[in-house]
C-alpha cells in the first residue's frame, strides 16, 4: 500500500519551509540595514574630514595653498585598517596636493551644493569618494576649489558583517524556538488522532458499537463515518446471525419430523442389510440434528457476547447444570461419569447461559469423540483463575492438532465426520469472558480440555 | 419396579412428531392422549389427571408456556416435559423457571425422550424421597438421585443407584444375589444372577477411589463396607 506521508511530517515540512523563508528574508533585511547604518556612520566621518580639509584651504600670495589639518586625518584614522586617498584641486582644475588621478565619478556640475558622496574604485579597490567644494572669492583666485577624499571600505564592511552576523544569530535562535514550539504544538494537536486510532485498534473485533472517544471538532466527521460504517456492519452481522438462527430453526421442525419417521419405521421389521442402512440413517440424522443445534448455539453465543451484561456467577452451579444437561440418560452404562467441585465456590464474571453452552459442548464432544470408559468434569480454582476441566480416557487430540481443533468444522482423523462447532463455541465463549480454551494430555489414558476463566474478585452475592 | 399403565398427555402440532411419540409410549404400555391445539389441551388438563405432560412450545391456539403457566398457577404439580424448537436458549431456561420439570430441544433423540419421561413418571410415583443415606465417604441423596464419593459427584444409572441404595441402607449386611435381584428388578422382569454381577461390577468401577466398597462374600453374596478395613 502506498503511504501518504504522515500528518506530522507534512506539517513539519511546511512549517520548516515558512520558517526558512522568513529567516532568509529577515537576514537579508538585517544585512541591508546593517550596510546602511555602517555607510551612514562612516560617511559622516568621511564628510567631516573632507569639510575640514576644504575649510583649511586658503589663498596665499595669489595661489591656493592647502595646509591640511591633522584633526581631519585623526578623524579618518578611526577606521584603522582603511587607507585614505585625497586630492586638492584648485580653481583651474590643477592638483594642488594628493593623488593626481583621483577622480569623483560625479561631475562637479551635478552637485552644486558643494558636497557629493559616491561609490567608486581607485587603484583597483572599492572606495567611498567624497568631494567637498570650496568657493573662493579672493581677488586673485576666484572660483571653485575641490577636495576629494577617498577611503577604502574595510571598516564599514566589517561593521556590516558584524551587525548582520548578530542579527542572523538572533533570527536563527528565534527560528529554532519557533520550530521546536511548532513541533510540540503539532504533536499535541495530533494526539486525539492517535488516541482515536488506539481506541479503534484496541477494540474487540466483535464490538460493533459506536466509537465513543472525545475528539476535537475537526475529527468529528471522521468518527461519525467510522460509526456510520460500524452501524452498517452491525446491521449486516445482525441480519446474518438472524438468518442463521432462522434457517436453523426452519430446519429443526422437518428434522424432528424426519427422526420421528425413522423412529416409526422401527428396525425390527428389517432384514440384516436393511437394519444396517437403517442404523446409518439414524446415526446421520443424529449428526444432522447435533450440527443444527450447534449452529444455533454458535449464533446465540456470538449474539450474547455482544449484548449481554456479564454478572458474577458461581462457576460450580453453571458447570453442574451443564453437566446434567450434557449427559443423556441413555448414555452407555459402562462409562464412569463424575463431577467434582471444590468446597469454596469460585465466582466468575460471566453470562451463565453462554458459559453453560460452552461447557455442554465440551462435555458433548468428549462423550462423542473421546470417552472410552471414563469421563470426569472438574471445577477448581487458584488465586487468579477458575477452571472447568473435562477429562476423558479416549485417544484425545495429538498436540499438533490442538490449534486446528478449535477451528470450525475441523475434522478429527479418528472419526468420520467432523467434531463440528463444539470447541469453536466453547472458545468463542471463553474468549468473550477473557479466558482461554486449552488442552492437556497427561498420559496415554487421559486427555483434558481446560476452560480457564479469570476469577471474580469482588464480593459474591 | 414394574411399569404400570400411565396416562400421558401429548401436546404437539407437528403430525409426524406427535405420531412417533404417541406410538413409542403406547408401545411400552402407556395410554397417550394427543392434542394438537394449545387451547384444547389447556381445557383437557383442567379435568383430567395425567402422570406426565409432554408439551410443545409452538402451538396454535395457546403456546406451551402459557399452558404451563396456567397449569402451575392452578396448583397442578403434574410432571411436564417441554419440547422446544425455538432458537433462543433462554426458552429452555425460561421453561424451567415456569415450572417445567425437564426440556428437550428439537430435534431430539426419541430414546432420550422415552428415558427422560420414564424418570419423570417414576419420580412422581416413587414419592418424594429426600433422605440422605451415608456409608463411609459415599453419600446418596435419594431426592436429587445423586451420589457423592467424597467431593466427587458420580453419575449412576437407575438400577445401579437402586442397588447401592439397598446395600447402603444396611451397611455390613450380606445380601444374596436372589435378594438383590428381587429388590432391583421386581418380580415380573426376567433377569438372572449374572445381571447382578454385571451391576455390581459397574458399581465398583464407578465407586473407585471411595473408602467404602462392595465386598464379595464367597458363596453368600455382597456387602457394602464403610471403612478402610481390609
Amino acid at each position: 500500500m502506498h503511504h501518504e506521508p504522515s500528518l506530522f511530517a507534512r506539517l513539519a515540512r511546511r512549517i520548516s519551509l515558512v520558517l526558512g523563508i522568513g529567516a532568509a528574508l529577515l537576514v537579508s533585511a538585517a544585512w541591508y540595514y546593517a550596510e546602511t547604518a555602517a555607510d551612514k556612520a562612516y560617511d559622516r566621518l568621511l564628510v567631516g574630514a573632507a569639510l575640514q580639509m576644504a575649510e583649511s584651504l586658503s589663498v596665499e600670495n595669489g595661489a591656493l595653498s592647502a595646509r591640511l589639518p591633522t584633526s581631519a586625518f585623526e578623524l579618518l584614522g578611526l577606521a584603522e585598517r582603511d587607507r585614505i586617498f585625497y586630492r586638492v584641486i584648485d580653481t583651474n582644475g590643477k592638483t594642488v596636493t594628493g593623488y593626481d588621478d583621483l577622480q569623483s565619478p560625479v561631475s562637479p556640475d551635478g552637485a552644486r551644493d558643494g558636497l557629493s558622496i559616491s561609490e567608486g574604485t581607485y587603484k583597483g579597490e572599492a572606495v567611498r569618494i567624497v568631494r567637498a567644494t570650496r568657493v573662493l572669492a579672493d581677488p586673485s583666485v576666484t572660483g571653485h576649489a575641490y577636495v576629494i577624499v577617498a577611503q577604502t571600505n574595510e571598516a564599514r564592511s566589517a561593521l556590516t558583517r558584524e551587525l548582520t552576523l548578530r542579527a542572523t544569530i538572533l533570527v536563527l535562535i528565534m527560528s529554532l524556538l519557533a520550530f521546536v514550539g511548532a513541533m510540540l504544538a503539532i504533536r499535541y494537536a495530533l494526539q486525539p488522532v492517535e488516541r482515536l486510532g488506539a481506541a479503534v485498534r484496541r477494540r474487540d473485533p466483535h464490538d460493533l458499537t459506536p466509537v465513543s472517544v472525545d475528539v476535537p471538532r475537526e475529527l468529528d466527521p471522521f468518527v461519525s463515518s467510522i460509526n456510520h460504517f460500524m452501524g452498517r456492519l452491525n446491521e449486516r452481522v445482525d441480519l446474518l446471525q438472524r438468518f442463521i438462527a432462522d434457517a436453523a430453526h426452519q430446519i429443526r421442525t422437518p428434522l424432528t419430523a424426519l427422526s420421528a419417521q425413522i423412529d416409526l419405521l422401527g428396525h425390527d421389521k428389517l432384514d440384516k442389510a436393511g437394519r444396517q442402512h437403517f442404523e446409518r440413517v439414524q446415526q446421520r440424522t443424529g449428526e444432522l440434528a447435533r450440527l443444527t443445534n450447534q449452529l444455533l448455539s454458535h449464533a446465540m453465543v456470538i449474539h450474547r457476547a455482544d449484548s449481554i451484561q456479564l454478572e458474577p456467577i458461581s462457576l460450580v452451579d453453571v458447570a453442574r447444570r451443564a453437566y446434567r444437561a450434557a449427559i443423556p440418560i441413555t448414555v452407555d452404562p459402562d462409562i464412569v461419569i463424575s463431577f467434582e467441585a471444590p468446597d469454596d465456590r469460585p465466582f466468575v464474571l460471566g453470562d451463565a447461559v453462554s458459559l453453560r453452552e460452552a461447557i455442554v459442548n465440551v462435555i458433548d464432544n468428549a462423550l462423542r469423540h473421546g470417552t472410552d470408559q471414563r469421563l470426569e468434569v472438574r471445577v477448581r480454582s487458584d488465586a487468579i483463575d477458575a477452571y472447568v476441566e473435562v477429562e476423558d480416557d479416549g485417544p484425545g487430540i495429538p498436540p499438533e492438532g490442538w490449534e486446528k481443533a478449535t477451528q470450525r468444522f475441523a475434522t478429527s482423523k479418528s472419526h468420520e465426520g467432523s467434531s463440528g462447532l463444539g470447541f469453536a463455541i466453547a472458545q468463542e465463549v471463553v474468549n468473550a469472558h477473557g479466558g482461554t480454551l486449552g488442552f492437556k494430555a497427561r498420559d496415554e489414558k487421559s486427555f483434558t480440555v481446560v476452560l480457564t476463566l479469570p476469577l471474580y474478585k469482588g464480593s459474591a452475592t | 419396579m414394574p411399569m404400570k399403565t400411565m396416562r400421558i398427555l401429548l401436546v404437539e402440532d407437528t403430525h409426524d412428531v406427535g405420531e412417533a411419540i404417541a406410538k413409542r409410549f403406547e408401545a411400552i404400555g402407556h395410554a397417550v392422549d394427543w392434542e394438537t391445539n394449545g387451547r384444547d389441551a389447556a381445557e383437557i388438563i383442567d379435568f383430567t389427571e395425567y402422570a406426565l405432560i409432554i408439551l410443545d412450545v409452538m402451538l396454535p391456539g395457546m403456546d406451551g408456556f402459557e399452558i404451563l403457566k396456567r397449569l402451575r398457577k392452578s396448583g397442578n404439580s403434574v410432571p411436564v416435559l417441554v419440547l422446544t424448537a425455538r432458537s433462543e436458549i433462554e426458552d429452555r431456561v425460561g421453561a424451567l423457571d415456569l415450572g417445567a420439570d425437564d426440556y428437550l430441544v428439537k430435534p431430539f433423540d426419541f430414546r432420550e425422550l422415552e428415558a427422560r419421561a420414564r424418570v419423570l413418571i417414576r419420580r412422581r410415583t416413587g414419592g418424594e424421597a429426600t433422605n440422605l443415606i451415608k456409608c463411609g465417604d459415599i453419600a446418596i441423596d435419594r431426592g436429587a438421585r445423586s451420589v457423592h464419593v467424597g467431593k466427587r459427584e458420580v453419575q449412576l444409572k437407575r438400577r445401579e443407584l437402586t442397588l447401592l441404595e439397598v446395600m447402603a441402607a444396611r451397611p455390613g449386611r450380606v445380601f444374596s444375589k436372589d435378594e438383590l435381584l428381587d429388590q432391583i428388578f421386581g418380580f415380573d422382569e426376567a433377569a438372572n444372577a449374572n445381571a447382578i454381577e454385571l451391576y455390581v461390577g459397574r458399581l465398583r468401577k464407578k465407586l473407585e477411589g471411595a473408602q467404602a466398597r462392595i465386598v464379595t462374600v464367597r458363596g453368600l453374596g455382597y456387602q457394602l463396607v464403610a471403612g478402610d478395613a481390609p
